[in-house]
């Protein structure tokens, strides 16, 4: 109808007059309204990037598309673990038959086999590689190598364990004078006395002149049982892990590039260690607090006015002992020149000289981080393993046994975009063999085979908790002689089993890699939309029932488990905060609409007389809260986008922090916009508005003429 | 019927009572009032007579307790909020004693918006009727003012205007000089008389001030809600000449 059109018009054009005649009152109600949709969409376009850098890490380094795992599980798979530790999950005896299933199902690129878990990695410490090497020169002076290399060697082991044995004798004095003696109880204190006469003893000149010569492996001996131990160090690192078919998953994940080393060789055994993770717990910690502080700095940080850079500073001046330890002599003695030199200082000893050398300043950071790198790092081991180690890696096994398999670390792994992000770059990607090892699974061929083996040799099933009651139970002695000798060392009760060198030299087959056992499948898909996954978790549902494999298939969010939970966190997190706001934006503009139409009883009232219809002034009202709502909500919602893209242009979001570095899946956030945030915003805000008009235009409506009469100007 | 005039406005034996609290405060009792086309009527009563509430149940802008008002051959009783609505709109123009223009329209659009509500008619043609009636008010200058900057007593021809754009069988005055000094008032007076001479619209306007019931072709006399007298002043009506 052209009249209805026309009265539209005269509506807006109301509307917009009413708008600027009454600047106070638009301001307030627009500018609620223009900081709720600015905050909707940059707060949706942070958790948009979230979520996106989120799903990037996840399906691109380890969960793909959709996972598969026995259905009969207790738990359900938790790719990186959940906060009650990790998942529990049956064994899929035989991924051969999976792979042949689900490669079947439409859309599905490659199945790749896994087994995720964490294990032990031996790393011994500083003090028994130094006298690793000293009992090797020791043997072979005994077996008769009388070489000036050898004499040589065996006078600089020496040096070094000497040099070693004095620092920890320091150490320990330093540690007593913090001990409340008389606290502690009555063995603690005899152990510490003889810990102390035992430091006495290795310290002295008759030890190492004497004794060493004269009886060299008693000597060792009580090095490595009274001595060593005393250096408390670590020994052993965590390390979680991905069995998997390396060939299967270097094509399911084409993100992972090297950055040292090489690839593990087809179907051989061998270990690519996650370079965060290389950095993080393997690296020599003040190397990798230098390299935290550098990249800080170059991030526009100061030391100056910084907490967390001073104290890493703080940390690097008091924590110098791995330095000083992996230091013989002759190297301390030409490194504390260097440093007398370099920081034109007098300080005689080199852990003082060491401190201050550390203690770096804005100004001063970038020659000594040169200087450690140069001059320092090339005598100590910067990373505890690293490329080309053979590394002994433990694990329980499902059976209830440690069980401890050698594998080579070939090469050092990136996730191309996410190389800071704890989420891919922290796993180890082992082979699928070694994974086996560890897991120690009897497939149901060789359980039946042993059981009859047993059955053959007459052998009682005994329970392990039974196992000391059936063997001593009756007091009488199984075992006629020999005493029983406890091994405190758990290296040696882990090499007993460990596997021998020939297995790291044996290449598998595809067939054996396939035939065995795995824990779950990353399916990875041709085209990974959201739909299509949801579809191929049904489709390889049906496809496993169809094959007669008991298993399940999850999304890789549902694998991500807590982690794939975050973003659903922050979306309800942003969620709540965005009802909120506009909650108190529903408040503001109601009042002050309120407050208008109450102003405007006359004006409406004689609107009313001269003919205008209820519905006129109805829709004449929430049209300007819609007209409000609307222009400045698109105003905030550009200044958002305009925000969002300025602080993706000045880089992003850097991470505060290593828990964020994770949630951004890199140093830094950078977020995108994308039409979704924009329209949710605008829908919101429209919304809202049209809420927020409905009272007052429903009381402004109910004004009658007569009251339009009656007032006064 | 062989009377050549109908009757615009039938009142027959109205009474309105208003609550005041708990107590029923009649403001007019069995009022009974014809006017027929083209008549210039004031009602005339001190304040507090009823004379704005007599113009309230004309207007249709209020209902009786008791008895009809008829306007335009048409019982308001019986008419929904919505014809009423349209009876005021298409029948009806009102004056009001404080002008009520809408304060962020300018005059013309003020004038304008009647016709908006109504529609039908292009946009050329509102502006053609617009310009041409601010012009026989006298303020064909100031259509792009907004009422703000305006006078009262051109205020109140915006307002006037406003009121005959529709042309409207009917105009409604309360008290419409009653802002205004006696001068600017009579001016008004004169326009409004001009108006329903010339064109022959009705005219009904309540006023206590004599010198503008002058002007009257018929005064109704009206006190403590009730008419206490109606007299020809010999003036002709609109549209005899």
């Amino acid at each position: 109808m052209r009249s209805r059109g026309r009265a539209a018009a005269v509506l807006v054009q109301i509307a917009f007059r009413n708008l600027f005649a009454n600047r106070w009152r638009t301001i307030v109600i627009g500018g609620v309204v223009l900081l709720g949709a600015f905050l909707v969409v940059v707060g949706s376009s942070i958790v948009e990037s979230i979520d996106t850098g989120m799903r990037r890490s996840i399906q691109g380094s380890l969960g793909g598309h959709v996972q598969v795992f026995n259905e009969s599980s207790k738990d359900t798979l938790s790719i990186y673990g959940s906060f009650m530790g990790d998942s529990v999950l049956e064994p899929i005896e035989d991924f051969a038959e999976v792979k042949v299933a689900l490669r079947k199902v439409p859309n599905v690129r490659e199945v790749v086999p896994m087994g995720i878990d964490q294990a032990v990695v031996a790393t011994g410490n500083i003090f028994d590689q130094a006298l690793e090497r000293l009992r090797a020169d020791v043997r072979a002076r005994l077996d008769g190598d009388r070489s000036e290399d050898r004499a040589r060697a065996f006078e600089s082991g020496k040096a070094h364990v000497r040099r070693m044995v004095a620092l920890l004798r320091d150490e320990v004095a330093r540690a007593r004078t913090l001990v409340d003696e008389a606290s502690l109880r009555e063995s603690d204190r005899e152990e510490l006395a003889r810990s102390h006469a035992d430091l006495l003893r290795a310290t002295s000149a008759p030890f190492w002149e004497i004794e060493l010569d004269r009886d060299p492996l008693a000597a060792l001996e009580f090095l490595e049982n009274r001595i060593a131990p005393l250096s408390a160090e670590g020994g052993t690192t965590l390390i979680r892990y991905v069995g998997t078919d390396q060939g299967a998953f270097r094509r399911a994940f084409d993100r992972m590039e090297l950055v040292a080393g090489t690839w593990v060789p087809e179907g051989k055994r061998g270990a690519l260690v996650g370079a965060y993770y290389a950095e993080e717990y393997l690296k020599l910690k003040t190397a990798h607090r230098l390299d935290k502080i550098r990249d800080a700095l170059s991030r526009g940080r100061r030391i100056a006015d910084d907490e967390e850079l001073q104290r890493w500073v703080r940390e690097n001046t008091t924590m110098t002992r791995d330095i000083l330890l992996q230091l013989g002599p002759r190297e301390a003695e030409e490194l504390a020149d260097a440093l007398r030199a370099f920081l034109g200082s007098k300080a005689r000893q080199l852990r003082p000289l060491l401190s201050s050398f550390l203690d770096a300043t804005d100004g001063s950071f970038a020659d000594r981080y040169r200087f450690f790198y140069d001059r320092i790092a090339p005598h100590i081991r910067l990373y505890l393993f690293g490329v080309g180690d053979t590394v002994t890696i433990k694990a329980p096994s499902k059976t209830g046994y440690i069980n401890s398999v050698n594998v080579k670390v070939y090469g050092v792994v990136n996730f191309r975009g996410m190389e800071q992000s704890g989420l891919a770059s922290m796993m180890t990607v082992l082979d699928l063999m070694t994974w086996r090892d560890l897991y120690g699974h009897l497939t149901r061929e060789k359980g039946a085979e042993l059981a009859e083996i047993k059955r053959a040799a007459g052998v009682k099933e005994i329970s392990r908790d039974d196992a000391e009651a059936a063997l001593f139970g009756d007091g009488r002695p199984v075992l006629e002689e020999g005493k029983a000798v406890r091994i405190e060392d758990p290296h040696l009760r882990g090499s007993a089993r460990a596997a021998p060198a020939a297995l790291l030299e044996r290449t598998y087959s595809q067939e054996e890699i396939d035939r065995g056992v795995a824990l779950n499948a990353a399916v990875i898909l041709e085209d990974p939309s959201p739909g299509a996954i949801r579809r191929a978790v049904a489709d390889v549902g049906a496809a496993a029932k169809a094959a007669g494999l008991p298993l399940r298939a999850i999304t890789w969010q549902a694998a991500a488990g807590y982690v794939g939970q975050l973003v659903f966190v922050f979306r309800l997190i942003l969620f709540v905060a965005v009802l909120m706001m506009f909650g108190v934006a529903l408040i503001v503009i109601n009042n002050a609409m309120v407050m208008a139409a109450l102003q405007r009883v006359k004006e409406l009232g004689t609107m009313r007389a001269i003919g205008a219809q209820r519905r006129f002034v109805l829709l004449m009202v929430v049209l300007e809260t819609v007209a409000i709502g609307l222009a400045f909500g698109a105003c905030g919602a550009a200044l958002g986008a305009a925000f969002v893209k300025v602080v993706a242009l000045l880089g992003g979001i850097p991470a505060p922090n290593d828990q964020l570095l994770f949630v951004f899946s890199g140093p830094a956030l950078v977020p995108t916009i994308d039409a979704t945030s924009l329209a949710l915003a605008l829908l919101v805000v429209f919304v809202v508005s049209v809420l927020s008009g409905i009272y007052p235009a429903l009381l402004a409506m109910r004004i009658t003429p007569v009251q339009a009469m009656a007032s006064e100007e | 019927m062989v009377a050549p005039r109908m009757s615009i406005v039938s009142v027959q034996d109205v009474s309105k009572d208003y609550l005041l609290g708990k107590a029923v405060v009649p403001a007019l009792r069995g009022v009974t009032l014809e006017v027929e086309d083209g008549e210039f009527l004031s009602i005339a009563g001190p304040s507090g007579s009823g004379k704005t509430t007599l113009l309230n149940l004309i207007g249709c802008v209020d209902t009786p307790t008791g008895g009809t008002v008829r306007v335009n051959g048409r019982d308001t009783a019986t008419l929904s909020e919505r014809s009423l609505t349209d009876l005021r709109l298409h029948t009806i123009g009102f004056i009001f004693q404080s002008f009520n223009l809408v304060q962020v329209l300018s005059v013309f659009q003020n004038v304008e918006f009647p016709l908006l509500l109504q529609g039908g008619l292009s946009r050329r043609e509102r502006e053609r009727r617009v310009l041409a009636l601010l012009e026989a008010v006298g303020i064909g200058d100031h259509a792009r003012h907004r009422p703000g900057e305006l006078s009262g007593g051109q205020r109140q021809r915006v307002a006037v205007a406003r009121a005959l754009v529709t042309r409207p069988a009917l105009v409604l005055a309360d008290e419409p000089t009653a802002n205004l000094d006696s001068r600017t008032g009579a001016n008004i007076i004169d326009l409004m008389r001009d108006l329903n001479r010339r064109e022959g619209t009705t005219f009904l306007f309540s006023t206590h001030d004599p010198k503008v019931m002058s002007h009257a072709s018929t005064i109704v006399r009206i006190a403590d809600g009730q008419l206490v007298g109606r007299e020809a002043t010999g003036i002709a009506a609109g549209g005899e000449a």
